[in-house]
């Protein structure tokens, strides 16, 4: 437990667009130093929450505090140590990346444009700093955006979807400079539709949709209450291995929709059932994952309905209990 | 670890380590502006516009027997260089005026919405209405850079390639030379508070529509608009109120009893014209939610 004012925190914060609520009774707390995710798929309202933490957008009720400071009292020195981007993010296309920098240093005043080299070199765009936005691809300006980030030597860094755009190799590289500023002591929010992404980087995670919190709490909790892992089998004689499982009773094997059995189980039972199975004469031929168990839980919580099992709007979000939920 | 949310904190801001980052000024955006402008070819290319344009509309001109009669001191532009400042100044106030600095107010601002950039420079420091100063003046440092970039392209071509012959007054009396380019740079200063009321116009178009080419054509439109009405004579206490009248003030200066009247009601008018355009500007722009980019 860290003492004193959180780095970011939401109480009952509301956007609507039109009739559209975005954001709806969202509450949220990141400590500092920790490295949280906010998660949800498409529309969920992740963007627009960091928009109101920018100070982009104004909410319609609640309150939003970065290190214990509200827009309406600080105005912009509210982002004071904080840095980031937004969905994309957007330079002048008619100057060269160095320029682009030097400006947003002059902005930010202090010794910013002292460190333009360095951050250049952090995300490898000190060969191509000379050249003009307008002319760099996507995952170049994406580095850029983290460069022009790091310009304001931020305490807390807050990046939204950083990973999206982005080929494989970006994405690794964008997971390794997170995780190693991370370790610097920075706090870190960062948002994502990709468990896999917030799993291997976050400590504690609010899962989205549709504008509601539907889970909150730290990714080890999420683990144990995710599902069993959900596996595809073949074997030799599919109809003895359903009989067989019947004496295994922490695992469940059914006919799959795709021919085959799946196989629902953790990975200790499935052990013994699998060596049962050799025991008694069927082959395993073929036995692969299908979901990963925190992926599947992540598409329960955001795909069911929300009005179950979810904490009245105003209240903080106890983690749900999902077991006795399927899939 | 993370808990929920349940009280608000007790901690103020004084508990928040201070770090030395430089408040947001006016000042180092508005230099930042004047860097983003120079760097766009487009402003570039204005001003070479208005340097070069003068000289080669003298020339045009000296190769014609036809004068532009209709216009005021259009039949002396063969007789005196100093006509033809005088007559570029009256066609300009047409839509020459509106065009040169909406080419940059009716820009400055949408431009953000068009490049996604409000984003990028709203999170660094700098508050809405410190950013929306510095564009305005940025905006208004190259209206006033252009007309005098092409009131002296147009006056020293006037007196290069036709002369500097004495000119005569609108009230038919014959005005010393000396005297002459003094009061033909002093017309051209009187258009300074219209002009700088059309990039208030279209600085107030950008900010609202978000659109360049909505900033930039607007304030012409608009500008022509107003011709129109004067042209068909309508009612005198409107077309007191039209942002082209005062474009006309100049004339008082040339009479032989010089009169002011029309300059100080036009400087009025303008005046007007910026501070109201200005107040929608910013507060709209305080107002709005920053989605796009
Ligand atoms: N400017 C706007 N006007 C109207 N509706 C908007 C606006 N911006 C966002 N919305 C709506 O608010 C909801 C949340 O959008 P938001 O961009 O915050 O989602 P997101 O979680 O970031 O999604 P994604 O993963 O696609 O980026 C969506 O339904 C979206 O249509
Ligand atoms: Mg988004």
């Amino acid at each position: 437990m860290v003492d004193g004012v959180p780095a970011v925190e939401a109480v009952g914060l509301v956007k609507r667009f039109g009739g559209l609520t975005a954001v709806d009774h969202v509450d949220l707390r990141v400590d500092v130093g920790e490295v949280y995710g906010i998660l949800g798929p498409n529309g969920a309202g992740k963007t627009t929450f960091l928009r109101m933490l920018f100070g982009l957008i104004r909410p319609d009720a609640g309150t939003l505090r970065v290190f214990g400071r509200t827009w309406a009292e600080a105005g912009p020195a509210m982002l004071d140590g904080v840095a980031g981007f937004i969905e994309s993010p957007r330079f002048y296309p008619y100057l060269s990346g160095r320029r682009n920098l030097e400006l947003l240093a002059g902005l930010d005043g202090g010794d910013a444009d002292s460190r333009i080299d360095q951050v250049l070199d952090v995300v490898d765009l000190a060969g191509r700093a000379g050249d003009k936005v307008g002319g760099y691809s996507f995952g170049m300006r994406q580095r850029l955006g983290v460069a022009a980030s790091l310009l304001r030597d931020p305490r807390l860094l807050v990046l939204d979807e950083p990973a999206n755009g982005l080929d494989p190799a970006g994405i690794r590289d964008m997971r390794a400079l997170v995780t190693r500023l991370a370790g610097s002591g920075l706090t870190v929010l960062l948002s994502s539709h990709n468990m896999d992404e917030v799993e291997e980087i976050c400590d504690n995670v609010t899962i989205m949709r549709t504008g509601r919190v539907v889970y909150h709490g730290s990714i080890d909790q999420l683990r144990a209450q995710a599902p069993d892992p959900s596996h595809r089998l073949a074997t030799s004689d599919d109809e003895q291995a359903m009989r067989l499982s019947a004496e295994h009773p922490a695992v469940s094997v059914t006919a799959h929709h795709d021919g085959g059995l799946a196989l629902r189980a953790q990975t200790a039972d499935a052990d013994g059932y699998l060596i049962a199975l050799g025991r008694a004469g069927v082959a395993v031929r073929a036995l692969h994952l299908e979901i990963a168990p925190l992926e599947s839980l992540f598409f329960m919580l955001t795909e069911t309905d929300p009005a179950t099992g979810s904490a009245p709007a105003g209240l903080p979000r106890q983690p749900r209990d999902l077991t006795g939920a399927t899939p | 670890m993370t808990t929920p949310a349940t009280t608000t904190p007790t901690a103020g801001p004084a508990a928040v380590r201070p770090r030395p980052v430089g408040r947001g000024r006016v000042i180092i955006a508005y230099r930042w502006e004047i860097t983003k402008l120079v760097a766009q070819a487009r402003t570039r290319a204005t001003l070479a516009v208005c340097l070069i344009a003068p000289f080669v509309f003298v020339v045009l001109l000296d190769r014609q027997d036809r004068l532009p009669k209709d216009t005021l001191y259009g039949r002396w532009v063969h007789a005196s260089g100093f006509a033809t400042p005088l007559l570029i100044l009256g066609f300009a106030a047409q839509w020459v005026f509106p065009l040169l600095t909406s080419i940059v107010a009716g820009d400055i601002f949408a431009s953000e919405d068009q490049h996604g950039t409000w984003k990028t420079i709203l999170t660094r420091s700098h508050s809405r209405s410190q950013i929306f100063w510095a564009k305005s003046l940025a905006a208004a440092t190259f209206a006033v850079l252009v007309v005098t970039v092409l009131a002296l392209s147009c006056l020293t071509a006037g007196v290069l390639l036709v002369g500097h012959q004495p000119l005569e007054g609108l009230s038919g009396t014959l005005l010393p030379p000396g005297r002459t380019a003094g009061l033909v740079l002093a017309a051209w200063a009187t258009a300074l508070p219209p002009l700088l009321g059309f990039t208030a116009l279209g600085i107030m178009l950008s900010v609202l529509t978000r659109s360049s080419p909505a900033g930039i054509v607007g304030p012409i439109i608009l500008g022509l608009l107003m011709q129109l009405y004067a042209f068909l004579n309508g009612a005198d206490t409107i077309r007191h109120l039209l942002l082209v009248t005062p474009f006309d003030a100049w004339h008082g200066l040339f009479a032989a009893h010089p009169y002011y009247g029309p300059l100080r009601d036009g400087t009025f008018v303008s005046v007007a014209y910026i501070v109201i355009c200005l107040a929608v500007a910013f507060t709209a722009l305080r107002r709005r939610d920053i989605t796009g980019g």
